[in-house]
């Protein structure tokens, strides 16, 4: 059990059908409708082409680390450190990168371009938010 | 090539106190600057009809107002975060060479400390959104400077193998010329071991990596090159200016952490200049972080691309150091000003009043200013010596 939860997080409009996806356990991306380029699920404009036309699409969940911090916190009012936090860069396997917690890694043992899927956590009240795991966990 | 086609001076400077100065709004300290400024051009308020205006926090329009202006040319907020102080020097210039105003006060204040809370807690007062796609990394922490500049840092560590250490060596050079600096909030030296047991900020950033926070406000006054001659101060001309907003995409190929602004403002400032980086005396780079300053000093070609690490752990940016750099101690050691605090310190340098820390020869002297993470930049390149 992690001492470290994720902060609840509430949908938008602009989100909305992300996380209706989420909450069944799948990660949304844009595909441009004139070009196909793809990109992150809360680009506006395609990346590529400028166009704002997308449908939306199932992604494959998985991808690599570019870049990571490791957040330490200090003792709260029960004396306890709560875990250290990995947040990651992740780099999916359709090009956009997205930033979240990485999650089931011991903090020495993150690497660049360590392979990573993505997993979900809904903590109390919030949405299901996507976090990553080393591809090889169980 | 860009031709510069105007000329514009500095001829103001106003500095507040600086760091834990309390019973002042916002508004007071950008008055008392401005006021400052005013005096050290050898103006009155009377003399100003421009005035731009940059602040994190609560400053606006009102400032004129406050002022007791009332021959207003020239009116703005101005934001592009730490690239503001560069960019409001470059407009007033632009303004005045035009003949829209004759002499235009560009002032950056901000007071986010309250007695007996701390720094950190001050400055990151604001909640995280945690509504929407950008709650997905703030749900985990992900939100304000710290954390998305340490996935910077740590990108700059993965592809150039720059370290920790490196980081280090720019927080003990600029405290050295802190010392010198009776304006600095941190006076007393440090080592690489006070740098590499200092707390985790957001690992890869550790306490002695990131900028202080600071109460105050600094002003100064641009006017036309010849203007600036009868005045009372010796003028620090702009012999080339840039800036660069790149725009980065977080997609497949993205160069975040790797690269900078500085790039491309730093070539357009050197070519409107016709300078090179060596011939450059003196160095002032916004550094919210030290790696910050690696990342700048590398796009501006002072050392090859990925080599600002070892060029830092070289001695190169400290006092005797073959690029003086940061030398009123920078917004790690000083004050932390935005982009006011590089050209502040360049400004007193460039007119060769910077005391102690005086550099012997100081006839060129870049200022940079960085903003969002990296995303928007903008550079002066300022000297005693009039440009042909």
């Amino acid at each position: 059990m992690t001492t470290n939860p994720l902060a609840p997080v509430l949908r938008d409009d602009a989100s909305a059908a992300f996380f209706d996806a989420t909450a069944e356990g799948r990660l949304l991306l844009r595909r441009c409708t004139a070009c196909q380029h793809i990109r992150g699920p809360e680009v506006p404009m395609c990346t590529e082409c400028l166009a704002e036309d997308f449908e939306w699409l199932d992604a494959a969940g998985t991808g690599h680390v570019e870049s990571w911090i490791v957040m330490h916190s200090r003792a709260g009012t029960d004396g306890i450190v709560p875990d250290p936090r990995v947040i990651a860069t992740v780099e999916l396997a359709e090009g956009p990168w997205m930033v979240g917690a990485l999650r089931g890694v011991d903090i020495h043992a993150v690497a660049g371009a360590m392979p990573v899927r993505v997993a979900f956590e809904r903590p109390e009240g919030s949405e299901a938010i996507p976090v990553f795991r080393p591809a090889d966990a169980p | 090539m860009v031709k510069r086609q105007t000329n514009f001076a500095i001829a103001g400077l106003g500095i507040t106190p600086m760091g834990r100065v309390y019973g002042k709004t916002t508004a007071g300290f950008a008055r008392e600057a401005v006021q400052l400024a005013v005096a050290d051009a050898g103006l009155t308020m009377a003399d100003i009809d421009g005035l731009l205006i940059n602040s994190p926090g609560d400053l606006n329009l009102q400032l004129q107002r406050g002022l007791g202006l009332r021959n207003t040319k020239l009116l703005a907020e101005y934001q592009s975060f730490g690239s503001s102080a560069g960019g409001m020097i470059q407009y007033a210039g632009l303004a005045v060479s035009a003949g829209m105003a004759d002499a235009v006060a560009c002032v950056f204040a901000d007071a986010p400390l309250r007695e007996g809370v701390s720094a950190g807690v001050a400055y990151g007062a604001r909640r995280p959104n945690l509504k929407g796609f950008s709650a997905i990394g703030a749900a985990a922490g992900y939100a304000g400077a710290n954390p998305r500049y340490a996935m910077a840092a740590r990108r700059h560590m993965l592809t150039y193998g720059t370290t920790s250490e490196q980081f280090g060596a720019v927080a003990v050079q600029q405290r050295q010329w802190a010392t010198m600096n009776p304006m600095a909030q941190f006076r007393d030296p440090i080592t690489l071991e006070d740098h590499q047991s200092s707390r985790w900020i957001a690992d890869p950033l550790r306490l002695l990596d990131c900028c202080l926070v600071s109460n105050g406000g600094i002003a100064v006054i641009v006017t036309s090159a010849e203007r600036a001659k009868s005045l009372r101060q010796p003028p620090v001309y702009a012999l080339g200016w840039g800036q660069a907003h790149p725009g980065l995409v977080q997609e497949r190929g993205c160069r975040f952490g790797e690269v900078s602004g500085a790039i491309e403002s730093g070539k357009r400032a050197f070519a409107m200049a016709g300078l090179k980086p060596a011939d450059v005396d003196v160095c002032q780079i916004y550094d919210c972080y030290t790696y910050t300053v690696i990342v700048s000093l590398e796009d501006y070609g002072f050392c090859g691309k990925g080599e600002g690490g070892a060029f830092v752990e070289s001695g190169a940016l400290g006092p005797g150091g073959s690029l003086p750099t940061n030398t009123g101690g920078g917004e790690l050691s000083a004050y932390y000003m935005w982009g006011m605090t590089p050209i502040s310190e360049a400004i007193l340098q460039a007119r060769g009043t910077a005391g102690e820390r005086q550099v012997a020869k100081h006839d060129v002297v870049l200022a940079s200013g960085n903003g969002g993470i990296l995303d928007y930049h903008a550079t002066l390149l300022l000297s005693p010596n009039e440009p042909t």
